[in-house]
Formats: structure tokens, C-alpha cells, sequence
């Protein structure tokens, strides 16, 4: 089951912010169903890592308290036609990646 | 399935445990491998220790940390640090300081990355959002109140 992601990203002045929306329910474990009296069972992002032409740049770890259908902006030096690749998994092991060419 | 994949998973962080303990990884090797003790610590200075080895960071005013003032919906909390104003920035860690497990989010930066994180978070209650800058081996933070009128953990 992969994770669903859409990126933007414009590079102006050889500085380009990133942002990426993430389809996902981002369950912390801590929240109750009340019909059954137990917690919802954990369901979240937690790691996201994104590389620049192929080499490393941010690496993020996040915790079940990130919002639902996570919002996640970061800035790297890059120029127009630099590929940013997106990666992520959460914590059943279930995937998801973009790639997108900045403007 | 999913217990299978499950059990796999334990394995692999308890093996990659074991070799930060004996030392065979250096820190940025291990960046990879979700922190599981900083992210059930329950005191924001607990998560810190965790992650940087210290919880004593400066205040710092050259972190720029956007938040609202008050939250409509703490459910989803704009929350952006900028610490492009500062040199050698190397991490960002964003906590909310009452919530059950305070780590919210951490950012490790290398290569092209500036010092710059956006993201939206959960909070139960009116509590202070801290940014922790560690930026030329040493820890910046800095902290704002934040005003939530309704909780973000199903009120």
C-alpha cells in the first residue's frame, strides 16, 4: 500500500522551498474510540527523508502528533530542473516516494 | 501478514539498538532509524537528552518560530521555525510541551538543506510550542504560548 504525496517546489535566487502534502490518517495510538473503550491503534508517519539530485538533504523523524494528511515545507539550495526525491514510511511499514523537477 | 512484518520490524530497531550501545555506529549513521526513546519520553527535557544528549539550549532570538497566538483547531497547528538566519544549523526539534509524548517532529539536515522546517501539529491543550536549533554543536531554542480553544485529541 503505498502513501500518496504531492509535492510542489520553486527554486528563486538558487533557494527552493519544498512542500508536501501527505494523504494519511496520522493516528497517534493515544486517542480513544469510544465504543470500545480502547485506544485507537497507532498509525503514523515516521520518517520522511528527501535528497537533491540523489544526495542527502533533510532527514525527519516525527511522532504521532503531526497533524492528519500531514503539511511539511523545508527550504535546500537548489536550482530549476534539480530532481527532489521524497520518501517516507510510517510505522506499519507502509511506503510512499515522489519525485518531482523543481521549477 | 501484519504480525509477521511486525515482529520483523522489532527485530530490526532492536538490532540497530544494540549497535549504537556498543558504539559500532556513529550518530549520523543511526539517523535513519526512528528514535523510539525520544519519542515516548514524557518530559520535554527527557526527549532532548535523548535525542541531542543535553537538554540545556539557549534562548536564542535569531530563531525565527511562527505559531498562532491562539489555535481555533488544535488539531492542526501551523508551526514554522526559520533558523536560516543562523550558521551551521545541523537540526531542528519541534515539541509541544504538555502533550502526552512532547517530540513532536525532528529534522536532520546535510548536504543542500537550509535551516528551515514547516509542518502542522497536534496539541490537547493551551500549551508552549519549543523549537530546538542545534546548530554548530551547540542548542538554541526557542519557545511560544499557544492559546487552543478546542483539543486536537477528539475534545
Amino acid at each position: 500500500m503505498s502513501i500518496k504525496i504531492r509535492m510542489r517546489g520553486k527554486s528563486t535566487g538558487g533557494v527552493a522551498e519544498i512542500k508536501a502534502l501527505i494523504k494519511h490518517p496520522m493516528e497517534s495510538g493515544v486517542r480513544m474510540n469510544k465504543k470500545t473503550g480502547k485506544p485507537f491503534p497507532a498509525l503514523f508517519i515516521d520518517t520522511v527523508t528527501v535528497t537533491v539530485n540523489g544526495a542527502a538533504a533533510v532527514d525527519s523523524q516525527w511522532s504521532g502528533a503531526v497533524s492528519a494528511n500531514p503539511y511539511m515545507a523545508i527550504q535546500v539550495k537548489a536550482n530549476a530542473g534539480d530532481e527532489i526525491k521524497l520518501v517516507l514510511s510510517d510505522n506499519t511499514g507502509a511506503t510512499g516516494e515522489e519525485t518531482i523537477k523543481l521549477k | 501478514m501484519k504480525r509477521r512484518s511486525f515482529l520483523k520490524g522489532t527485530l530490526a530497531t532492536g538490532a540497530a539498538a544494540v549497535a549504537v550501545n556498543a558504539g559500532l555506529l556513529t550518530p549520523s549513521t543511526v539517523l535513519a532509524a526512528w528514535n523510539k526513546e525520544a519519542f515516548t519520553a514524557k518530559s520535554t527535557d527527557a526527549a532532548l537528552t535523548s535525542v541531542y544528549g543535553s537538554a540545556a539550549a539557549a534562548a536564542s532570538g535569531d530563531i525565527q518560530l511562527k505559531a498562532p497566538a491562539i489555535a481555533e483547531n488544535g488539531a492542526v497547528t501551523p508551526v514554522t521555525v526559520d533558523a536560516t538566519g543562523m550558521t551551521g544549523v545541523e537540526s531542528i526539534a519541534i515539541l509541544a510541551s504538555k502533550n502526552p509524548v512532547p517530540l513532536v517532529a525532528t529534522y536532520a539536515f546535510s548536504g543542500a538543506a537550509m535551516g528551515y522546517a514547516s509542518t502542522r501539529i497536534k496539541m490537547g491543550e493551551t500549551m508552549n510550542v519549543i523549537a530546538v536549533v542545534k546548530a554548530g554543536g551547540k542548542l538554541f531554542k526557542a519557545e511560544q504560548e499557544v492559546k487552543v480553544t478546542i483539543g486536537g485529541c477528539g475534545g
